[in-house]
């Protein structure tokens, strides 16, 4: 028999029985769309739980610092090195941090308080929002602009308010306006300090007015491992890096990475089982078709048709059944990644689709065979005699 | 026992050629002989009537054949070819290219178009795509159904199906078509159009037919007679 032929009788044997495999097709393509768009859109959904996931813990955030305290000089971070970090696998965004402490003036209060020079980085890395006003964004930080950003307690203890975007604040002998405070979700730390565009912070502040914090935000949470052993060779290999530390909040992070997988294990569980029922469905409906049609398997034999002929026939149409329905689930796929981009505002690599698409096909046809193995066999090996007499 | 209507015709070479025939079945309890000792010989152009009662074997004869059962003991010569020799693979080219079945029940495919019913023998006897259709109209005409050609087969009556199941016999040029009861579900009048068809393809003298009935009328209308009693012919 001609692989035209055979292909040709084959999908139309199967679209003519459409009814019968409809339930099977649908199970089939549902899972194959599932898993299309758990490939496809994966990466996006554990970044927005990163991202949801932020007031638990930064769990995807690493800081690493120079411990000056026990280094013999000073030691701080290399804009090549942060950029050399920043093009690691994985890396979502970096910032650079510097802390010194300085004289603060309002008026006539006059205090030493800690202020942090950032670049426009370290908001979107730690996600952080302003209580009101601005934060420090890349004009300020590119053009050096004496403008700062207070915490939200240190604005209520210098002004007794938070409303003070416009107000100016000496700093090292220096006038700051004040362009905005920072939301009071943050550590004390941070709610108690004043911060100031990071080339400001190195221009007039004095001493080692270097940034010694370097922020790492991490696409998902698979990738903070990596990052966490990989980043200080990046840095050591690019300049001098004594003491340098690396603050991964590791109790979360295992959490995380726990919870996670149990949700992923329940979704591919779901996946597989609708995949693997699909798979019973063809080979249920397949053995039905081989009794429903044991005369026509004779009278093909009675015709001169081969052992071989009626096994290919029936699983070309099992072929059939699991490919129709998996192009039906791409299709479906690609209808619900497109949907799913557009509620989440992104748009997931082509790559990834094509690759997944390739697998579902791939699955696809193992299915096919795998379950119309055992009935195109049965239907092969079947006596001819009987067959032509079963009722 | 052999009852001889008419008397084979001499100086023919015999395309069918069986010597010593049976068939035997082992089941639990012993052997069922279902044939014994058979002998029959048939020539290109004529139709022989196997008749008898229920269980006698006719249909196993017939199966024989056609090579879908292996006998037991004998010899069975085709063309002068012992076709008993066969491996599986001979046996299907065998039945492409020799013979033509047509069943008792109408057994054309469901949900098929009367040409798809026709092509599968082509199908599988490798004709190529273009010159099927015409191979179809032509069989299809001999039964006077080439107006029913894309008809949907489990649309048409009774009669109509027996002649697609004949023009689907007759498709690939058989040497003899095997029918096992072709008008045992027809009426007399569409019985006797069946017979009709088998005279006129014997007609030519290239082919013969072997129909097994029950009906007396129809083993009437044949070239010879042979009736089947417990396994003896």
């Amino acid at each position: 028999m001609r692989l035209t032929d055979l292909l040709r009788v084959s999908m139309r044997q199967v679209l003519r029985h459409r009814r019968r495999y409809l339930g099977v097709v649908l199970a089939i393509a549902f899972g194959t769309a599932g898993v299309i768009t758990i490939i496809t859109m994966g990466r996006q959904f554990k970044y927005n739980i990163n991202q949801d996931l932020d007031l638990l813990g930064k769990v995807t955030v690493i800081r690493f610092r120079f411990d000056n305290e026990k280094a013999s000089r000073f030691q701080w971070f290399r804009p090549e090195a942060a950029a050399a970090v920043s093009r690691l696998p994985g890396v979502q965004a970096v910032s650079l941090l510097g802390a010194h402490k300085a004289p603060v003036v309002w008026r006539d209060q006059r205090q030493s308080l800690t202020v942090f020079g950032v670049d426009e980085f370290f908001w979107e890395v730690n996600n952080y929002k302003p209580l009101n006003g601005a934060l420090i964004g890349p004009e300020a930080v590119a053009g050096r602009q004496r403008v700062c950003v207070v915490g939200a307690d240190q604005a209520e203890k210098l002004f007794g308010k938070h409303d003070v975007a416009g107000l100016f604040l000496e700093i090292h002998y220096d006038l700051y306006r004040i362009i905005g405070v920072l939301e009071e979700a943050v550590p004390d730390s941070l709610s108690q300090a004043v911060f100031v565009p990071l080339t400001t912070f190195q221009d007039r502040l004095p001493g080692a007015a270097l940034p010694a914090t370097l922020f790492v935000r991490c696409h998902t949470w698979d990738d903070v491992p990596f990052l966490a052993a990989n980043v200080p060779k990046v840095v050591q290999s690019l300049q001098e890096a004594e003491n340098l530390q690396v603050d991964v909040r590791w109790w979360v992070w295992n959490r995380t990475v726990r919870i996670a997988w149990w949700v992923e294990f329940f979704v591919h569980m779901a996946v597989g089982v609708t995949l693997v029922l699909g798979g019973v469905g063809v080979w249920n409906i397949m053995m039905a078709a081989v009794r429903s049609r044991t005369r026509e398997i004779g009278l093909k034999k009675a015709m001169g048709a081969e052992d071989h002929d009626i096994m290919a026939q029936f699983l070309t149409e099992s072929l059939c059944l699991s490919l129709g329905a998996a192009i039906l689930g791409v299709a479906a796929g690609r209808l619900a990644v497109e949907i799913v981009g557009q509620v989440m505002g992104t748009r997931p690599p082509e790559s990834l689709f094509f690759i997944s698409v390739g697998l579902s096909l791939l699955f696809a046809l193992v299915i096919g065979v795998g379950a119309g193995l055992y009935p195109s066999l049965q239907a092969s090996r079947m006596n001819v005699v009987e067959a032509t007499r079963y009722e | 026992m052999s009852k001889a209507a008419v008397a084979p015709k001499i100086g023919r070479p015999y395309l069918i050629e069986v010597r010593g025939l049976t068939k035997e079945y082992r089941n639990g309890a012993g052997v069922i002989t279902v044939l014994r000792d058979v002998n029959l010989q048939v020539t290109p152009g004529e139709i022989i009537a196997i008749m008898g009662p229920s269980g006698s074997g006719k249909s196993t004869l017939l199966y024989i054949l056609g090579l879908l059962l292996p006998p037991t003991l004998g010899s069975y010569t085709f063309a002068g070819q012992d076709v008993l020799s066969l491996d599986r693979r001979g046996q299907a080219e065998f039945r492409r290219h020799k013979v033509g079945f047509v069943f008792q029940s109408c057994d054309l495919l469901e949900n098929s178009t009367v040409y798809e019913n026709l092509e599968f023998p082509l199908i599988y006897a490798g004709e190529d795509r273009q010159t099927r259709p015409a191979k179809i109209l032509a069989a299809l005409e001999r039964v006077n159904l080439s107006h029913r050609v894309y008809h949907n087969a489990n649309h048409l009556s009774g009669g109509e199906k027996q002649r697609v199941a004949v023009a689907r016999a007759l498709v690939n040029e058989p040497r003899v078509i095997l029918a096992d009861e072709p008008t045992g579900q027809l009426d007399h009048d569409n019985s006797q159009q069946i017979m009709d068809y088998f005279q006129k393809i014997i007609a030519t003298g290239e082919t013969a037919v072997v129909v097994v009935t029950h009906d007396p009328e129809i083993a009437a209308r044949c070239s010879r007679i042979h009736t089947l009693r417990d396994g003896l012919l």
